[in-house]
């Protein structure tokens, strides 16, 4: 039984730091806040983590797993609190800048206007352009997490990326 | 803006990262360390199943060590049963025909023990070597009757240096080691007169062949098996020109 928890215990690690990452990012750009993006993200994994440990729990696919998990809690999320989903373009934790004064004001400012111009298009647009441009996930992929054809999938990131070149041209 | 240019910004939303000591913290909290008694538990289990993987392999190597071992062994000694279980094996997987050749080579090789015992003055392994002898000599003298033609030359010569190698231990050890040497060589001596018999010799053969009978019928039979040798070579070299 100890030898069956350490190995799930292992496998989860592995899930976590393949993850955490992806879905912090996923949560954030859909919340704006690092607090309530760590909040969330935290609560993903606490949740993933209670539901692997389950002796007859069988997750094929983690990531789809975890990406509905986050999904359901940025809804729980806003519900609660009654809020529309709005993200603020001056709130940008970012870790990595520019060597110089002129280069981070150019990132930033860079940034900033696609990140604005992602926060007005729709979720499921914003979704699928975070898993496709930013997380690199295949198309199959992105059909298994959103349980869609792949011809849907390639249709809808298609329309997602014209709604947000529109968008930016209007930021 | 061109769709190039506009994911290319996109993609630097990559920078989008958590920070390292939250993820840690989160990581530990959500998943606690095991505490060292658990985790040398399962280092312990996971040891072990490693050793039980390979368990089949160990023990082949173990056995086959303990076979090595007990080949030099006498009767008497702690790895003999091992050498033993060998032999057992070596006389059940030969057919009818062989088993009282296997048991004249087992009765050859106790003699060339007891050699060795005598030499080293090993005196309690005397009397179960001597009755490994018999108990093969006996053996041999039951498997007789399914012998065939084929390989009664090759059991003559084995008889022979079977009697060399009792005349010299008994005349170390200054004892008559007994056994049924005596009824083998004579039911060998007359199995291999009635199957030469049978055969067309020339007057040479002939000649031996009627030397050995006399041999024989005077309870000589180691004579008579020397006789019966020279004649069967001689026919052997006959036919091979």
């Amino acid at each position: 039984m100890v030898q069956i928890s350490h190995h799930k215990q292992k496998q989860f690690e592995k899930i976590y730091d393949k993850y955490i990452g992806k879905i912090y990012r996923f949560v954030f750009l859909k919340v704006s806040s690092q607090e309530i993006a760590e909040d969330l993200t935290s609560e993903v994994f606490t949740r993933g983590w209670q539901s692997f440990q389950k002796e007859n729990c069988d997750i094929k696919n983690p990531q789809a797993f975890l990406y509905q998990i986050a999904r359901n809690l940025v809804i729980d999320h806003y519900r609660q609190k009654g809020q529309a989903q709005l993200v603020s373009i001056d709130n940008l934790p970012l870790i990595e800048e520019g060597p110089n004064l002129e280069e981070r004001a150019m990132f930033k400012s860079e940034v900033s206007n696609v990140k604005a111009a992602l926060a007005n298009i729709n979720d499921d647009y914003r979704e699928i352009i975070t898993w496709y441009y930013l997380d690199e996930f295949s198309v199959p992929e992105i059909a298994k997490i959103l349980n869609k054809s792949e011809d849907a999938v390639r249709v809808q990131i298609h329309r997602a990326i014209q709604a947000l070149k529109g968008e930016v041209g209007e930021v | 803006m061109t769709e190039k240019d506009l994911i290319k910004q996109l993609k630097q939303l990559k920078e989008i990262k958590p920070s390292n000591d939250w993820v840690l913290l989160t990581k530990r909290r959500i998943l606690p360390e095991e505490p060292v008694s658990e985790r040398s538990m399962s280092n312990v289990f996971s040891v072990f199943q490693w050793k039980l993987a390979f368990a089949p392999v160990i023990s082949v190597f173990i056995v086959i060590g303990l076979f090595g071992f007990a080949n030099t062994t006498v009767p008497g000694d702690f790895l003999f049963p091992f050498k033993k279980a060998a032999e057992i094996a070596q006389v059940g997987l030969s057919s009818g025909a062989e088993k009282s050749g296997v048991h004249l080579k087992l009765a050859n090789r106790r003699l060339e023990e007891l050699s060795s015992i005598a030499e080293v003055n090993k005196v309690r392994s005397l009397a179960p070597t001597i009755k490994e002898f018999q108990d093969n000599m006996t053996e041999a003298v039951n498997g007789l009757s399914q012998m065939d033609s084929l390989n009664l030359k090759e059991l003559a010569s084995e008889t022979q240096k079977m009697e060399e190698n009792k005349q010299k231990v008994e005349s170390i050890l200054g004892i008559q080691i007994g056994g049924e040497t005596n009824k083998f060589e004579n039911q060998l001596v007359s199995y291999l007169i009635l199957d030469l018999e049978k055969r067309s010799l020339n007057e040479e053969d002939q000649k031996l062949l009627a030397e050995a009978r006399e041999y024989s019928e005077a309870g000589n039979y180691n004579l008579a098996l020397e006789k019966l040798l020279v004649l069967m070579n001689q026919s052997a070299d006959r036919r091979s020109q």
